[in-house]
């Protein structure tokens, strides 16, 4: 029982991890029908953003004081993963919005692998696992028999308390208006004054804070980055995505709760344990692909010519 | 009189909630030319989808030669319907001979062991293939186009491309939809004398169009949709007479159309 | 603007050429390891004629020339001596700066000046955009009547100084495998030169002319071509270095084939494809009765090739049965996914069929009537270098996926493909069993990776997941979009490039994937139909230039390389 509470736990937090990663993929989805594959290496920037935020722009005496040193580093490795999603946005994907569904993909595809290789090459020491210091406090806490691990509680709850305030956000705001009426027809949104590129950008941003905060608390809960674990994570929070149904922003919460649990569960009950878990959730993401591509919780896919 | 050669009963097409075809039925006979006209909106397009396979109808039958049709487009076309489509959809980077080739495909027997040794028979099928697609370039006006891409022909050539592609399947009853749009005088005129030439060769055609004097010309039989329902069916002269086409088709705003139509399918309908 | 053509030309190339005269550095570049081999001693001192600079030296003659001399489409020609130069130029001066100490060494240091590179830069720069003022001409065709015989011999000839240039190309330099720190250049310096020629020769319709003429004689040139492959270890690459090299290539070249009929042909991403290659080297590895395998049997290599490609077939029909309900980018998420399954698979040694990270190593070698096949051989005198057998296992390899790929692309078949990544629907209103085809596009690409992977795990002797990882597929996806997506040239340069360029320029090595990715997304920028565009596709190019003024031109340095080759695409 206590196994179980514990993996339940730990689903829990890594499941917050991953929303945050997913709502990116599905709000640019959303808008722009784009599988934007290299919003992992969004993530991955973020933490190496706040990593070099601690390391090169915090002096020593600041990297001691957590209230300090992480309100530094989350905002520092936002901002890099923003620029970073902007630089993309523009560059790489504007200029192929009215290309063959095909040519995005594999731009996506392209940039994801430039930028890992970036990070690896140009970052000090990247080329294996970069150590992250725990800027949060490090005393694990204890509920009944289970340990978790503050930074871990922080991460869940820091993730719920975004993820709602974007759904707030989307569902009340004008801006967030803006965005749904995008998403369901660009030239109609156009003709009512929206300017679609404006939206484009603002969705990219946004979905790019999410995955720069968390990326400096994976780096905090974890202990360690390295240039991979956008790739890794990303998919995670890809088949989210697809299980909650992509374009749903509750949905992309739900199914990345679902995914964390099922990743810990299976190390503990699945066959094959850790070494198999990875495999558990892609053979799920398949299996939504291709019996419910619409997503577990999602609606009937809209009908697209 | 003979059954007809392609057969409509009762069609009716719900999308969720929305009523897009309500028991529309119709009789085309061998070697007839059946027009389909109605204001936009009206179904035509969707009706055209539910007797190629693409929908599957809610309710109702689609038979052709007495069969119920699969509900498969690649079936429906093997069956012996093919189409046209409304807005050209070509294969835009495959050549002309290439794009009427793909029409015959479904006459093709060779299957991939004979499409990778390329063996005698293999090349004897494709030889005649090509032989045909060639006839029939010729017959729609395009043979000395053939290595063109599709793309950069002309707007009125596509169209007939269009059509070239369909005969090539060997069809029964060839489906039209908007055969002349955007199309001048001339091009209309030529599209007219295209279609009475497929006619002659034992082609049945059913034809959609905005165009009614088009219409009235071209075709044996006229049926008007109108809001999802068939309002009038007959010969040109008789539909061209009838009162409520000209007043659904030409004269007044939709919402009186609606309630008269509503009036009228009240009278009509026990 | 129109009126300064000529002008702009004429100064470029003049510029051109006296850059080259010029000394290029303000120092001797040769405190490397191999002070012998620096082969760029010309740098520092002027008038020198010899390796890159006279290639600067012949393109600005011919800028000149090709200037005053009529010629049809000049625009052309004069836009590929202008690329050509540009990339010479380029190069070695970015060498320089890189590798010999900063901008001085290319301008003034030590009271000694050294303008030629920069001169050669502008020069070549001001050449180009005159080359682009010129008038646009429609693309000149020659196609000369003459008797079958002639054709025959031209095409033989044709073949053959490909070849020549093919060699020339890759040992530029001189090098087989040491780690000369000049080659880069030299080898880019070289490419440039050799893709400005054949730029040239596409823009006088020679290149359309011949290929036409090989079309007409289709099992003449393949007779000959494969006829050139054999002979490639008689010639200056008949080393073990190339061998190893030129086998690698082929096995990618081949399974870069494989994967153009899933993506080029029927226009279905496939982004887990390299697990096909990796089945089928593991069933190959343990049908080979090495001590890892699993079974203790030992089947003839050719069954046991046969079994890889069945089974990773099998695997292909059930990874490309998604198709049924998914379309496009969903579509490419499950074979990725797929793809990491299978890696993880293969890392847990599933059933102890793939060694884990022990991989499975001494695949017993091949041999042929007691030769084996890492063995060197000698025929008629000529003493082979070793593993040429295995050079020539990969030969037939190749041919037999060209042939594959070449039969299927002109069938029905191949015509329902292309018709499927045209327009799905339409292909299905007209009759196309869409679903069924998909499918077979999927098993026979994947077959053919299972084959290949068959050979792969033999020639390396080992099977590990490691060789099959996810960037092993972008790269042979950058290599099928890097040439050209749904052609077979396309893929073997795609494949030649992607696999070649890291042994040239080693010391850039570890930048290999960042340059993958950066192509990626710069190819489908600029030009999505690949290098050698599809004749399907080829029209796209007519009205749609290529060398746009993009804002990211300036972070690409690499592609200029390959600017002078991309005119080649014909």
């Amino acid at each position: 029982m206590g196994t179980l509470l514990q993996q339940i736990a730990n689903g829990l937090i890594f499941g917050g991890l991953i929303a945050m990663v997913a709502l990116g993929y599905t709000m640019v989805y959303g808008i722009i029908q784009l599988i934007n594959f290299a919003h992992g290496e969004i993530f991955m920037t973020g933490a190496f953003g706040g990593l070099a935020v601690y390391s090169w722009v915090l002096p020593p005496a600041a990297q001691q004081i957590w209230y300090v040193a992480l309100p530094a580093m989350l905002v520092g490795g936002a901002i890099v993963s923003v620029v970073v999603a902007l630089l993309m946005e523009r560059f790489a994907y504007r200029p192929l919005r009215n290309a063959p569904r095909l040519a995005p993909l594999i731009t996506a595809l392209g940039v994801s692998v430039f930028l890992q290789e970036l990070v690896r090459i140009f970052f000090p020491g990247a080329s294996s696992a970069v150590p992250f210091p725990n800027a949060f406090i490090t005393a694990p806490l204890h509920i009944g028999s289970i340990t978790i691990p503050a930074s871990g509680l922080l991460m869940l709850i820091v993730s719920v308390v975004l993820s709602i305030v974007l759904e707030t956000y989307v569902n009340g705001s004008r801006m967030g208006r803006a965005m749904r009426a995008t998403a369901q027809d660009p030239d109609t949104a156009r003709l009512m004054g929206i300017n679609p590129d404006r939206v484009i950008v603002l969705t990219f941003a946004i979905g790019a804070v999410l995955a720069g905060v968390g990326g400096v608390l994976y780096g905090t809960y974890i202990h360690n980055v390295d240039p991979y674990i956008g790739f890794q994570n990303g998919l995670f929070a890809f088949a989210a995505a697809v299980l909650g149904g992509i374009g749903s922003i509750r949905g992309a919460v739900i199914g990345a709760f679902v995914i964390g649990l099922i990743k810990n569960l299976a190390d503990i009950y699945l066959p094959g344990g850790t070494a198999y878990d990875y495999v558990w959730i892609f053979i799920l993401l398949i299996a939504v692909l291709v019996f419910r591509p619409q997503g577990l919780f999602g609606e009937a896919e809209r009908v697209r010519a | 009189m003979s059954t007809p050669v392609l057969q409509a009963r009762d069609v009716s097409m719900v999308f969720g909630g929305l009523t897009a075809l309500k028991n529309v039925s119709l009789n085309l006979d061998e070697g007839k030319i059946v027009g389909l006209i109605g204001p936009n909106g009206a179904g035509k397009t969707t009706f055209f989808n539910c007797l190629t396979g693409l929908y599957t109808p809610t309710t109702g039958q689609v038979l052709l030669k007495g069969a119920v049709l699969p509900g498969d487009p690649a079936e429906v076309t093997a069956a012996g319907v093919a189409r046209t489509f409304q807005n050209i959809r070509l294969f835009p980077s495959m050549t002309v001979l290439e794009n009427v080739l793909l029409g015959r495909h479904v006459r093709m027997r060779q299957g991939p062991l004979a499409s990778l040794f390329h063996g005698p028979s293999f090349r004897r099928g494709e030889a005649a293939a090509r032989d045909r697609a060639r006839e029939l370039l010729a017959f729609v006006g395009l043979g000395k186009v053939e290595d063109e891409l599709s793309r950069n022909l002309p707007y009125g050539d596509q169209r007939r491309l269009e059509i070239a592609r369909a005969l090539a399947t060997d069809p029964a009853v060839l489906l039209l939809d908007e055969p002349t749009a955007g199309m001048n005088p001339q091009e209309t005129e030529a599209a007219r004398q295209l279609i009475f030439r497929i006619r002659d060769l034992g082609i049945s055609v059913v034809v959609i169009e905005h165009d009614t004097k088009f219409i009235f010309t071209l075709c044996d039989q006229v049926s008007v949709l109108v809001q999802g329902e068939l309002l009038v069916e007959g010969t040109p002269d008789v539909v061209r007479g009838d009162p409520r086409v000209v007043e659904a088709y030409l004269g007044k705003p939709p919402e009186e159309v609606e309630a008269e139509l509503q009036a009228v399918q009240e009278g009509e309908t026990p | 603007m129109k009126a300064m053509a000529r002008p702009l030309i004429i100064v470029g190339s003049i510029v051109v050429i006296i850059g080259a005269l010029l000394p290029w550095a303000t120092f001797v570049l040769n405190d490397g390891p191999y002070p012998d081999k620096a082969t760029l001693e010309f740098f520092d001192a002027p008038f020198g004629l010899s390796s890159f600079r006279l290639y600067l030296e012949i393109l600005g003659l011919a800028g000149l020339v090709f200037c005053f001399v009529p010629l049809r489409d000049k625009i052309r020609v004069l836009k590929a001596v202008g690329w050509g130069a540009l990339g010479v130029a380029l190069i070695n001066t970015l060498f320089i700066i890189g590798d010999g100490g900063g901008f001085g060494a290319v301008t003034v240091a030590d009271g000694v000046t050294a303008f030629g590179g920069i001169a050669a830069v502008i020069g070549a720069a001001v050449l180009l955009y005159g080359a682009f003022q010129l008038p646009a001409e429609p693309k000149v065709v020659i196609n000369p009547k003459l008797p079958f015989w002639a054709e025959w011999l031209i095409l033989l000839v044709a073949f053959v100084a490909l070849l020549l240039l093919i060699t020339e190309t890759l040992t530029a330099g001189g090098h087989s495998g040491v780690s000369d720190p000049y080659i880069g250049p030299l080898f880019l310096s070289y490419l440039s030169a050799a893709g400005a020629l054949l730029g040239v020769l596409w823009a006088v319709g020679v290149t359309k002319w011949i290929s036409d003429m090989s079309e007409r004689h289709r099992i003449f040139s393949i007779v000959v071509l494969v006829a050139c492959a054999v002979a490639v270890p008689f010639t200056s690459l008949g080393n073990d270095y190339w061998m190893t090299i030129t086998a690698n290539i082929g096995v990618y070249a081949a399974t870069a084939i494989g994967l153009n009929i899933v993506v080029g042909l029927a226009g279905l991403l496939d982004l887990g494809y390299v697990a096909f290659m990796g089945i089928g080297a593991f069933v190959a590895a343990n049908l080979s009765g090495a001590v890892a395998a699993e079974f203790g049997i030992r089947l003839p290599f050719l069954l046991a090739a046969i079994v890889a490609g069945i089974v990773a077939g099998l695997f292909g029909a059930i990874v490309g049965s998604p198709t049924l309900r998914v379309r496009g980018d969903y579509l490419a998420i499950v074979t990725l996914a797929f793809g990491e399954i299978f890696v993880r698979v293969s890392q847990n040694n599933i059933g102890g069929l793939t060694g884990g990270s022990n991989a499975i190593p001494n695949i017993p070698d091949l041999s042929l009537f007691g030769t084996g096949f890492n063995d060197s051989l000698t025929i008629g005198g000529v003493q082979l270098p070793s593993g040429v057998l295995y050079y020539f296992l990969i030969v037939v390899l190749v041919a037999l996926v060209m042939f594959v790929f070449g039969n299927l692309k002109n069938s029905r078949i191949g015509r329902a493909w292309i018709a499927i990544r045209e327009d799905e629907d339409v292909a299905r209103a007209m009759g196309v069993k869409t679903g069924k085809l998909k499918i077979l596009a999927f098993m026979t690409g994947a077959t053919l990776a299972g084959l290949a992977g068959a050979v792969f795990a033999h020639k390396l002797a080992t099977a590990s997941y490691d060789s099959f990882q996810f960037n092993q597929s972008v790269t042979l996806l950058a290599a099928v979009i890097l040439g050209g997506m749904g052609t077979i040239p396309g893929a073997v340069l795609g494949a030649a490039l992607l696999f070649v360029l890291p042994e040239e320029l080693r010391q850039f090595s570890d930048y290999r994937l960042l340059f993958f990715g950066l192509a990626l997304v710069v190819i489908m920028r600029f030009r999505p139909q690949g290098l050698i565009a599809d004749r399907h596709r080829r029209a796209e190019l007519a009205d749609q230039d290529v060398t746009g003024e993009s804002l990211d031109d300036t972070v690409i340095k690499e592609p200029v390389a390959v600017a002078g080759a991309k005119e080649a695409g014909a």
